[in-house]
């Protein structure tokens, strides 16, 4: 071990308190045996010729030995004692030791702090615009725009998780975090709002408030189970008092009221506290309950230990008492703390959702999870063995935490539902603001909900789901152009005479010159959506796509495309990307580009959907086997001035495009 | 046992073993420290900051966090002020400079509370948006100076900050 100069002086300063100590106690211990024998000090000849009672080592030994033992201990709790109070220790020299180069010191999975050019770019924000013309300060006018038409959020202030959603007694619940105090999170409580159709809503009073002491310090995220004699019970996660994070059971007040406007809390609260093992701080968000073949309901909880991500088992036969399962539902190293664990049954052949509760041979499940450490939502598709309470992933590759995810843009801590009314599983997510916390607060709101999505197997590829906005949004359509086989060519671009482009719905189906690809040599230079040049690096399929919130002459814009790569073996790699880095004037507002490889089948043409809502775009790859959200803030193109543009950056072929846009209404949100 | 003639030894044994128990535990808390820094961006500026709090001593990792978002705070009112002086000797600047006083503002008021709510409470995901806003704000004051065409004058305070914020981001990182 190396012992520099310094830490020499701290432990020779610290070390001279302890050897007084030492000094005075073996004092003590030598005095003591005067203390005993009172006379034995004076050494009087006593008249028999005994000798003086400190001499005899037969009786003093054991109680010296046990005096010994008794001190020795108490020297070392002093010292410990010491150790914990001592005063501040100079520390000037302390550069003795050089670092060597940065190493992590725990072994975990490595997210880098910033991408691309180093210096001056964190990973909030963003790929500087060169050349950014004055845009600033962002007047009301261009934050007014911000607020979407037919996306959920609340009047004012931040929201966060989607919570407890579910269908009861003809009405949609959406319970959400909620901080009413400001656009920022905070002590959170269970805002509330109802829908008949999914997409116009009424918004109603706090369901939970912090009132008590075991959610005290916010009533975080939790799940909806409707029990099969209609009972509707809700588990949810309590920062208390002291900021331990337990699981709490409510219900609601008065249950023949369709709106649950007021709920009750379990006076036994908490029925779940971390268990042994579990850190007090990583214990949170359970899922809604599904029944166990011995007719119990079974619960799980995201957690972590170390770096592990795990998924912790709870079976329960009143929502009041829980037993701990040995095992886990599942585990992934390296992922970090999951968030968000959901868990639910996929049908292998049919296009409906199932009930949380549904298993059999014709069910796969799919467990999610949302990964702490970077803030994506990951999913994967496997086989639960209900007997043991476990879940194993069809492809290990593909596991939860390292493999696909819901959406490759802003998407987190979503959360399904069965929607028994319509026989689906219907998917809700909390999309955050990539604006400065400055232009939060003097817009006076902060984050969105997504559109909810449909989620189904796909049927074609059986590794993968789908996702779809629920069907009621096309009722917002209105105004339906259509343009059919324009013939894009290289490099160029097209104008789309769209008013209203703030609020759209694209649907289009792109061809690429056969001849083209055939005559070309692939390569085997990868494509990465978030590594490449976005939509002005042009290679010979690709990008081709739209250009939504445009401005003439494109100062503004925000490409959403497909680039095809043709590798040296000749097969195509068909990638769906959103780009972001021009899509704004402003500099302090996110400029990353999303994107993934999308799964085309043989036989199938390129299609994507594109929802534009203001400062959000959602976009849709095939029929929804990649999604990607963005959050978009131009300064420009707000108000009449947004335009649509069809593109073909390629450099060799043309593209073929057939496309439908509808205007949309806004929805009561 | 031969207490008189062992005394001495049994001493001098007992000083090793304190000596040895002392040395361990003043390196343990200092190693602590060190290996958390080399995790950060800026090991020296992580080291300086933390050890300049007594608090570092006894400090587990949502300590030391809270001690370098702490240090955010300070050089956040630091810049503040210092913006307010330049805001008399250059009067030219006003504009960008009314947008930097904004911005840092809400760096201390918002982003600053928002991290330690967010540390104390264990869902630090929040804090980590938080003092990386803090980042965004100092580089977009920067930055707007050019956008109006002008050089800034405060380069060096716009950078200091950002690099203070990236190894608060770093800690609170390892708490996820």
């Amino acid at each position: 071990m190396h012992m520099n100069l310094l830490d020499m002086n701290t432990f020779f300063f610290r070390s001279t308190f302890p050897l007084i100590l030492l000094t005075l106690f073996h004092n003590i211990m030598t005095s003591s045996s005067d203390l005993e024998n009172p006379l034995a000090a004076s050494y009087a000849p006593l008249p028999d010729g005994e000798l003086p009672a400190g001499n005899n080592p037969t009786i003093r030994r054991p109680r010296k030995a046990a005096l010994f033992l008794v001190v020795s201990a108490f020297l070392v709790l002093a010292l410990v004692a010491l150790i914990a109070g001592n005063g501040p220790v100079l520390r000037k020299e302390l550069n003795t030791e050089v670092a060597p180069p940065s190493t992590t010191s725990t072994p975990e999975k490595v997210t880098p702090l910033s991408r691309g050019v180093e210096k001056g770019v964190s990973e909030k924000s963003f790929r500087p615009l060169l050349g950014a013309d004055n845009s600033y300060p962002w007047s009301s006018n261009m934050l007014d725009w911000q607020r979407t038409a037919f996306h959920f959020q609340p009047k004012k202030n931040w929201m966060n998780d989607p919570n407890g959603p579910v269908f009861y007694k003809g009405w949609y619940h959406l319970f959400y975090q909620y901080h009413p105090d400001a656009p920022v999170w905070g002590k959170i409580v269970w805002g509330h709002a109802v829908s008949k159709d999914l997409i116009n809503w009424r918004h109603l009073p706090i369901a939970m408030e912090t009132d008590q002491w075991y959610d005290e310090q916010g009533v975080w995220t939790g799940s909806a189970t409707i029990l099969p004699d209609g009972q509707l019970v809700v588990l949810y996660t309590g920062s208390t008092n002291e900021s331990v994070q337990v699981q709490n059971l409510a219900y609601p007040a008065d249950p023949s009221d369709p709106l649950l406007i007021k709920w009750v809390k379990y006076p036994g609260n908490p029925v779940l506290v971390p268990p042994p093992g579990i850190d007090t701080k990583d214990f949170r968000d359970p899922t809604t309950a599904w029944k166990t073949p011995e007719g119990k309901w079974r619960i799980t909880i995201g957690s972590k230990i170390n770096k592990t991500g795990i998924s912790l088992v709870y079976d329960t036969e009143d929502f009041k008492t829980f037993e701990l399962l040995d095992g886990l539902l599942h585990a992934v190293p390296g992922t970090g703390m999951w968030e968000c664990v959901d868990f639910y049954p996929v049908s292998k052949q049919n296009e409906n959702g199932l009930d949380t509760s549904v298993d059999g041979p014709g069910v796969k499940h799919v467990v999610k999870a949302s990964m702490d450490d970077d803030r994506n939502d990951y999913y994967a598709i496997g086989t639960y063995d209900a007997h043991k309470g476990k879940w194993t992933p069809d492809n290990p590759t593909l596991d939860v935490g390292i493999g696909l995810r819901y959406d490759y843009g802003i998407y987190y801590a979503s959360k399904t539902f069965y929607d028994q009314s319509k026989q689906r599983r219907v998917l809700w997510s909390w999309i955050k603001e990539t604006d400065t916390e400055a232009s939060d607060i003097n817009k006076g709101w902060a984050s969105l909900m997504g559109v909810p999505r449909t989620i189904v197997l796909d049927k074609k590829t059986q590794s993968n789901i789908i996702q779809w906005p629920v069907e009621e949004i096309n009722r917002l359509r209105t105004n339906m152009t259509v343009f059919k086989n324009i013939v894009v060519e290289a490099g160029s671009i097209v104008p789309l005479s769209i008013p209203a482009a703030s609020q759209l719905d694209i649907v289009a189906e792109f061809e690429i010159d056969e001849k083209t690809v055939n005559r070309l040599n692939g390569d085997d230079v990868g494509y990465d959506c978030v590594k490449n040049g976005g939509a002005a690096e042009r290679g010979a399929l690709g990008p081709f796509g739209f250009s939504v919130l445009a401005t003439e002459g494109l100062k503004e814009h925000t490409p959403v495309y497909f680039y095809v790569a043709k590798g040296v073996d000749g097969n195509l790699q068909t990638f769906f990307c959103a780009d972001q880095a021009r899509s704004s004037t402003a500099n302090d507002v996110d400029k990353s580009i999303y994107g993934s490889i999308v799964p085309v089948l043989k036989g199938e043409k390129l299609s994507m959907r594109i929802l534009v809502d203001h400062s959000i775009v959602e976009s849709f790859a095939q029929e929804g086997r990649t999604c990607i959200t963005s959050r978009v803030y131009p300064t420009k193109t707000i108000n009449n001035n947004a335009r649509l543009f069809l593109f073909n950056n390629a450099t060799a072929t043309k593209v073929t495009a057939s496309i439908n846009v509808w205007q949309m209404n806004s929805a009561h949100i | 046992m031969a207490m008189k003639m062992s005394s001495p030894l049994t001493i001098v044994f007992l000083v090793f073993i304190l000596q040895q128990i002392l040395f361990f535990s003043a390196m343990a808390d200092e190693k602590f420290i060190k290996s958390i820094c080399k995790s950060t961006p800026s090991y020296d500026l992580c080291l300086k900051t933390v050890l300049a709090d007594p608090k570092s001593k006894d400090a587990d990792l949502t300590g030391l966090a809270l001690i370098v978002v702490d240090a955010v705070k300070v050089k956040g009112i630091n810049t503040i002020n210092y913006i307010k002086g330049l805001e008399n000797s250059r009067p030219d600047l006003k504009t960008v400079l009314d947008y930097c006083t904004d911005v840092y503002n809400t760096s201390m008021t918002v982003d600053v509370p928002l991290a330690v709510t967010a540390l104390s409470q264990g869902n630090p995901k929040f804090g980590e948006d938080g003092i990386a806003d803090v980042t965004v704000e100092s580089q977009a004051c920067e930055s707007t100076f050019g956008q109006y065409g002008q050089a800034s004058p405060m380069t060096n305070v716009n950078q200091d900050m950002e690099d203070l914020a990236n190894v608060a981001r770093a800690m609170i990182r390892m708490l996820l």
